[in-house]
C-alpha cells in the first residue's frame, strides 16, 4: 500500500532539494542526516564575489536550506543514519538509528550562553556550527569538551535556559513506513595526504580548495595559515585526485577549474599585487559565462601546463614547487607563499555499506550505479533513486536540478503506480 | 475590516540572555501606556511550540488585530510566528518583527547601547505596524496543458514526464518530424546507446499515449496572456490555430555554423564540419572513399563549448570504428566536465587516437590534395609539428534556433550576448525565463551535453506540473497594486517590471491602464519606485512603512 | 559645529532581504561587532529603495544613508541592484546641489553569508560619517 512519504537519505543540497520539491508536491518527507546539521559540504563554502557576483553558487545554499525550514511536510531527522531496510517500492520499512547529540535541536533557543561559560580552550566546547545552521542549535565538540577527556564538567547543562542540554542521551532507533527513497549521501573531499609528496598536512601553507571555502566562509580575507598575512604570490595545482586513473578516479570532478579561478580572482581582488599561477591539464572553462570570465582571467593569472610533481617547504613562509617546464623541456623550480590543492570529488568509502544495506550497487569509480544508461536517478532496487555527487561529480546548481530531477521520478513512479 | 488598531506586542529575550542588558518590564510598562496596543508579553522563548500555543491564546482572547514580535531575526522564524498569527485568525501580513539578538544584543558589546537600540528598534517595529495591510489569498482558475516548443530529444522527454505527470502536453516541432540532434548522430558516446533505436522507442511511447499532441512543421507566431493562461499562436503548415496552456517551455535547442572568417579558409571536399561528418558516419556504409587520415580542429573559436569537444571525441571514435582510419585532434583545452567524458578521451587514445594541443592557432593549408598543418606542440616543448592529412573536420560554433530573437522580442523573454535564451538567474533558476511560467530546457539556452539536458527536461516538467497541479492556484491578491485613478499609463513600469508581471487593462469601458499579474508578481516593489504618478503601492514594505522606520534620531547617544 | 569625538551619526542602512539583512544576522551570529548607531531598514529587493526614501532620511535628520544589495549579476530581481546604485547616485547629486555632501550616501553589494563584509563596511562608513559631522538638516533645525 503505498503511502505519501518519502525518505530522503542525505542533507546536503541534493537532498534539501528533492526533500523541497516533494513536500511542495504533497508528499511527507523524512530528511534523514548524520550530522546533527543539514547542508553538507556546500553550506561550509563561502562567497567569493569581488565586485562582481562570481556564480559560485553558495547563497544557492542559504536559500534551499530556508526551503526546508519553511515547510512542515519535512521532517528533519538529524544525527540519524539508515541501518535497515525492508519491503518494496509503496511499502518500504526503514529502521533508523538516532544517535543524539548532547543538545536537543527541537529545544535549543541558541541564546548562546552555553559557550559563554564553557570553560575550554583555546577552542569551546560547545558551538554553533554555523550562523546560518539549521536546525539552528548548539552542538557539542567531544574533541574539545572536558567531559569527554575525563574531567567533570556541568557548567553548560546548569546554565541551559531552557534545559536542551542531556549528556545521558542514549541512542534509539526509529522506523519509518515510506514509499520510496532518495540516495542524496554525497561526496568526499579527496584526500590531498595520498599525495604525500604534494605536502598537504605536512607544510601549513598548503591548502586544499575545501580548506580555502572554509576559511573565506569565516572571515573576510584568505590568509596565510603560517603568519597570517595576505598571499602574495599563489599556486593552484588543479586535478589533484581528479582525472587519475592510477588511482582510480579517472573522471573529472568538473568543480575545480572554476573554484579554483574564482579563488584566484578574489586573492587578487583582496591584493592587486598577488601573483597566481594555475598549473592544469585542461581548463574546464564551459557553461554560460565562465568563457568571460576565464578570458578576464588570462589577463592577470599566469596559466601553466602540467601538473607538478612535488612540493618542498624552504621556509616556514616559502614553498618550492616542483614542475616540467613543457615549453623549455626541463624541470623548473619555483617559489610561492600558499599553494592551492585542487581537490576533486570523491565517493564516500561508507557508500560501500549504505549499497549493501539497500541492496543497491556500486558502479563507475565507487559512486552509486544507476540501472539505464539514459536514467541518472532510478537504481536498480525500484523505487529508490539517486541525487547529486553520490551519483558522480556535480557543482552546486547541478546537485540541485539531480535532486529536484529524482523528486520527479518519485512523483512519476508512484503516481503510476496508483493509476 | 477593523478601523481601530489593536497591537499586541510579543517581546522575547531569548532564555533570559536578552534580559541582562534589556529592561523588559520598563519597555513593558511604557508599551502598554500607548493608546492603540492593548497587550504586551514577555516570553523567554518565543521559537518554541509552547510559547508559540501561548501567544496565539493571547492573540485570540485580546483580541489583537496588528502583531509586533522583538525577539532574533526574521530570517529564523518569521514563517513560523505567520503561521501563529494566521492560527489566531490575523492575516499573515500584519505581523512586524523588532530584530533585537542579531542586529542589536549580538552585535553591539556595549550593553547600555544595545539597550537603548532596541527600544527604538521595538518602537520602529511597533511604527511599521501601524501601517501594515491585510493581503487576502484568491485562488484563479488556470489552463493544465503545457506548450513544448522543440520536439528534439529535451522537448520529447519533458512531454514524456508531463505526461506522467498527468499533464495535457502539445508538442510542436518546426521540422517534418521529431528527433532534432538525434536524426543526426551517428553515435551517443559516452553513452553506450544507439540514437536511432532511442528514438524510435520514445517515439513509440508518444503515440501510445493519449495526453500528448504531437504537431509537426509547426511554428509557435506569438504568445498572449501570462502564467496560468496563455493564448498561443501557432501555424501549422500554413494553418493558423490558436491554443491555450498554463505554461510553456522551449527546448528548441541549437543548430550549429561554421564560420570561415575565424578560420580564414572556406569548406570543401577535404575540409568539413562535424554535422557533414555526422552524416558520413551514419551513412558510412554509403562512403566510396574512405578518408586514411582525419584530423580533427576544436577549441578554435574561443566558444569554451562543451558540445564541440563532445563532437569531435564522439566522432573520432566512429571514425575508429567504421573506417579504422589514422585520427588526430587538435585543441587547446578538452572540454571533458561531464559524466563519462574523461573515459571517451582515454577511450580514444586507447584506440589510437592522437591529441595534439596548441596555445597558439595551427596554421592550415592545402598541399598536393591534402591538409598541412603546421602545430607547436605545448607538450613536447611547443615543437613545430607538421603533418598532414586527407580530411580535416572544423568545429561549428553553436548557434541560437533562428527564431529565437523573433521569440524573445515577441514573448519578452530575455536573449543573452550569444542570442541564446537568458535565464532569470544562471545559478539561482537556471531554467526559468524572467516571465514565471515560461521555461527553457537544453541547449536552446545553455551548453549541455545529453545527461544535463535530460535533468533540465525533467525539471521543468516538475516546476510545470507544480505550477498546474491544481486547476485553481491559490495567489496572494493585490500584493502590489495599481491605482488605476493615478495611472497615467505611460507604461514604464510594464517596461521595468523584470517579471513581466504587468499587464495593460481597460478601466471601465475608458482608459487604459495597469494591471499588476498576481500569478507572477514578486514583490519587489521596484514598479513602484519608476511610476512616475506614484500610482503602486505595495502592501508590503509600503512608503509609508519603509518610512516610517526612518523617525526618532539621536536616540542611541 | 563639528563636535568631533561625541559625535554619533544617524545612519540608514537601506537592506535587501536576499542578502544583506541576512549578512547583517551573520555578522551577528559571529559576535562581529560594528556600530549601534546604524539602524538596518528591511527592504525586499534594494530595487525598492525610492530616491524619496534616501532623501527623506536625510530631511528627517539622517548623518548617512547606506543602500546594501546583492552583488552584480546576482539580484533575484535581475535589474534592482543596478536601478538602486544609478539612484543612490541620483540622490548623490540632489544631495550636492542642496548643500548636502553626497559622500553622505552610499551603496555597497554583499553575498548573505558575508558577515564580516557587512561590519567592515558598517564600521567604515560609521568613521567617514564622523569625519563629515552632523548633517547640515540636523543643525539648521
Amino acid at each position: 500500500m503505498t503511502n505519501d512519504n518519502v525518505l530522503v537519505i542525505g542533507g546536503g543540497v541534493a537532498g534539501i532539494a528533492s526533500a523541497s520539491k516533494l513536500a511542495d508536491n504533497g508528499f511527507q518527507v523524512y530528511l534523514v542526516e548524520r550530522e546533527p546539521i543539514i547542508g553538507g559540504h556546500a553550506a561550509s563554502f563561502g562567497c567569493k564575489a569581488t565586485e562582481t557576483c562570481s556564480q559560485c553558487s553558495v547563497c544557492l545554499v542559504s536559500e534551499k536550506m530556508r526551503e526546508v525550514t519553511a515547510k512542515p511536510q519535512i521532517s528533519l531527522v538529524v544525527n540519524s543514519e539508515v541501518v535497515r531496510i525492508s519491503g518494496s517500492i509503496g511499502d518500504f520499512e526503514v529502521d533508523l538509528l538516532q544517535k543524539p547529540g548532547v543538545v536537543d535541536p527541537e529545544k535549543c533557543i541558541a541564546c548562546g550562553i552555553c559557550t559563554e561559560v564553557c570553560p575550554c580552550e583555546p577552542k569551546k566546547g560547545i558551538f554553533l556550527p554555523s550562523p546560518e545552521a539549521i536546525p539552528h542549535t548548539y552542538i557539542l565538540d567531544r574533541t574539545q569538551c572536558l567531559r569527554f577527556k575525563g574531567a567533570e564538567c556541568n557548567v553548560c547543562q546548569d546554565n541551559c535556559p531552557v534545559g536542551a542540554i542531556n549528556f545521558e542521551q542514549k541512542p534509539n532507533s526509529k522506523i519509518l513506513k515510506v514509499s520510496a527513497v532518495i540516495v542524496a549521501t554525497g561526496f568526499e573531499a579527496f584526500d590531498a595526504r595520498e599525495k604525500g609528496l604534494l605536502g598537504y598536512g605536512m607544510y601549513s601553507n598548503v591548502l586544499t580548495g575545501l580548506d580555502l571555502e572554509r576559511i573565506i566562509n569565516g572571515q573576510e580575507w584568505i590568509t596565510l595559515p603560517s603568519n597570517g598575512n595576505s598571499p602574495r604570490n599563489i599556486a593552484f595545482i588543479q586535478c589533484v585526485g581528479s582525472r587519475d586513473e592510477y588511482i582510480g578516479h579517472g573522471y573529472c570532478s568538473q568543480v575545480c577549474c572554476k573554484y579554483a579561478m574564482k579563488f584566484a580572482k578574489l586573492l587578487q581582488y583582496q591584493d592587486s599585487e598577488a601573483k597566481v599561477t594555475i598549473f592544469y591539464i585542461d581548463l574546464q572553462t564551459t557553461g554560460k559565462g565562465f568563457g568571460e570570465f576565464y578570458e578576464a582571467c588570462k589577463k592577470t593569472i599566469r596559466f601553466i601546463r602540467g601538473i607538478p610533481v612535488e612540493i618542498r617547504e624552504i621556509s616556514p613562509d616559502e614553498l618550492e614547487v616542483k614542475y616540467e617546464d613543457l615549453a623549455k623541456g626541463k624541470i623548473a623550480k619555483e617559489n610561492y607563499d600558499l599553494v592551492v590543492l585542487s581537490i576533486g570529488i570523491a565517493p564516500r568509502k561508507d557508500s560501500w555499506d549504505l549499497a549493501k544495506i539497500l541492496g543497491i550497487n556500486l558502479g563507475n569509480y565507487r559512486f552509486f550505479d544507476t540501472q539505464d544508461t539514459l536514467d541518472s536517478n532510478r537504481t536498480n532496487i525500484d523505487g529508490i533513486f539517486l541525487a547529486g555527487t553520490c551519483h558522480g561529480p556535480k557543482d552546486i546548481p547541478e546537485s540541485v536540478a539531480h535532486g529536484i530531477q529524482a523528486a520527479s521520478k518519485v512523483i512519476q513512479t508512484l503516481k503510476a503506480r496508483t493509476a | 475590516m477593523d478601523s481601530e488598531l489593536r497591537l499586541g506586542v510579543f517581546l522575547c529575550d531569548c532564555g533570559n540572555t536578552l534580559s541582562k542588558a534589556i529592561d523588559f518590564s520598563t519597555i513593558k510598562t511604557d508599551l502598554e501606556n500607548l493608546p492603540d496596543v492593548t497587550y504586551v508579553n514577555i516570553s523567554h522563548d518565543l521559537c518554541l511550540e509552547t510559547a508559540q500555543k501561548a501567544m496565539q491564546k493571547d492573540i485570540e482572547d485580546k483580541g489583537v488585530n496588528r502583531v509586533v514580535v522583538a525577539a532574533c531575526s526574521p530570517e529564523l522564524y518569521e514563517k513560523g510566528l505567520i503561521s501563529v498569527i494566521q492560527a489566531a485568525g490575523v492575516n499573515p501580513h500584519l505581523l512586524s518583527i523588532a530584530n533585537i539578538r542579531e542586529q542589536c544584543f549580538w552585535a553591539h558589546p556595549d550593553k547600555t547601547k544595545a539597550a537603548k537600540k532596541a527600544t527604538t528598534q521595538i518602537k520602529l517595529a511597533l511604527n511599521r505596524a501601524r501601517f501594515l495591510e491585510p493581503v487576502e489569498k484568491t485562488r484563479i482558475p488556470v489552463n493544465r496543458d503545457v506548450l513544448v516548443i522543440g520536439g528534439g530529444i529535451v522537448g520529447i522527454e519533458a512531454a514524456l514526464e508531463l505526461s506522467n505527470l498527468n499533464l495535457k502536453t502539445t508538442l510542436i516541432e518546426k521540422e517534418a518530424i521529431l528527433g532534432g540532434k538525434l536524426n543526426q548522430f551517428p553515435n551517443l558516446y559516452p553513452l553506450q546507446v544507439n540514437p536511432e533505436e532511442m528514438l524510435a522507442a520514445r517515439l513509440k511511447d508518444i503515440t501510445e499515449r493519449q495526453n500528448i499532441d504531437v504537431l509537426t512543421s509547426a511554428e509557435l507566431i506569438d504568445v498572449n496572456g501570462e502564467v496560468g493562461n496563455f493564448s498561443a499562436r501557432i501555424k501549422e503548415s500554413n494553418e493558423e490555430v490558436v491554443r491555450n496552456f498554463g505554461a510553456i517551455i522551449f527546448a528548441s535547442g541549437y543548430n550549429t555554423q561554421f564560420s570561415s572568417q575565424i578560420y580564414g579558409f572556406e569548406l570543401s571536399n577535404n575540409i568539413i564540419t562535424q554535422s557533414k561528418l555526422e552524416e558520413i558516419l551514419k551513412f558510412s556504409s554509403e562512403v566510396k572513399e574512405i578518408p586514411k587520415s582525419v584530423c580533427f580542429i576544436v577549441d578554435v573559436s574561443g566558444e569554451h563549448s562543451r558540445v564541440s569537444t563532445l563532437s569531435a571525441l564522439r566522432n573520432a571514435l566512429g571514425i575508429k570504428e567504421k573506417f579504422g582510419s589514422e585520427v588526430c585532434i587538435l585543441c587547446r583545452n578538452l572540454k571533458i566536465d561531464g559524466a563519462g567524458l574523461e573515459k571517451l578521451y582515454r577511450d580514444c587514445r586507447n584506440n589510437g587516437v592522437l591529441f595534439i594541443k596548441f596555445d597558439h592557432l595551427p596554421e592550415i593549408s592545402k598541399q598536393n590534395g591534402k591538409i598541412k598543418i603546421e602545430v607547436e606542440d605545448v607538450l613536447v616543448s611547443e615543437e613545430q609539428v607538421s603533418i598532414s592529412y586527407d580530411l580535416l573536420v572544423v568545429e561549428e560554433t553553436s548557434v541560437p534556433p533562428p527564431d529565437s530573437r523573433f521569440l524573445s522580442s515577441a514573448l519578452n523573454i530575455g536573449l543573452d550576448t550569444q542570442g541564446f535564451y537568458q535565464e532569470n538567474n544562471i545559478h539561482l533558476y537556471p531554467t526559468a525565463s524572467n516571465r514565471e511560467g515560461i521555461f527553457f530546457a537544453g541547449n536552446c539556452h545553455a551548453d549541455l551535453d545529453l545527461m544535463r539536458a535530460l535533468t533540465e527536461a525533467s525539471n521543468v516538467a516538475l516546476n510545470a506540473y507544480q505550477l498546474l497541479a491544481q486547476e485553481k492556484i491559490t495567489v496572494e491578491a493585490e500584493r502590489v497594486i495599481v491605482d488605476p485613478n493615478k495611472c497615467r499609463f505611460c507604461l514604464t513600469c510594464i517596461r521595468a517590471c523584470p517579471h513581466h508581471a504587468i499587464r495593460e487593462v481597460e478601466v471601465d469601458h475608458e482608459k487604459m491602464a495597469a494591471q499588476i499579474v498576481d500569478l507572477a508578481c514578486q514583490g519587489c516593489g521596484i514598479c513602484a519606485v519608476v511610476c512616475p504618478a506614484k500610482a503602486i503601492k505595495c502592501k508590503d514594505g509600503s512608503d509609508e512603512q519603509i518610512l516610517s522606520e526612518l523617525e526618532p534620531f539621536g536616540e542611541h547617544v | 559645529m563639528k563636535i568631533k569625538g561625541a559625535f554619533s551619526p544617524d545612519i540608514i542602512a537601506f537592506c535587501c532581504a536576499q542578502s544583506a539583512y541576512q549578512a547583517a544576522d551573520t555578522a551577528g551570529s559571529m559576535r562581529i561587532s560594528y556600530p549601534e548607531n546604524i539602524r538596518v531598514i528591511r527592504v525586499p529587493c534594494v530595487g525598492r529603495v525610492d530616491v524619496l526614501h534616501i532623501l527623506r532620511a536625510f530631511e528627517r535628520g539622517a548623518d548617512g544613508v547606506l543602500v546594501l544589495g546583492c552583488h552584480d549579476e546576482a539580484c533575484h530581481h535581475l535589474s534592482g541592484n543596478t536601478r538602486a546604485k544609478n539612484r543612490v547616485q541620483k540622490a548623490n547629486t540632489l544631495l550636492q546641489e542642496i548643500g548636502i555632501d553626497g559622500k553622505r550616501v552610499e551603496m555597497f553589494t554583499l553575498a548573505p553569508n558575508q558577515g564580516s563584509r557587512f561590519a567592515r563596511i558598517a564600521n567604515e562608513v560609521n568613521e567617514r560619517i564622523k569625519e563629515l559631522g552632523p548633517s547640515p538638516v540636523k543643525s539648521a533645525d
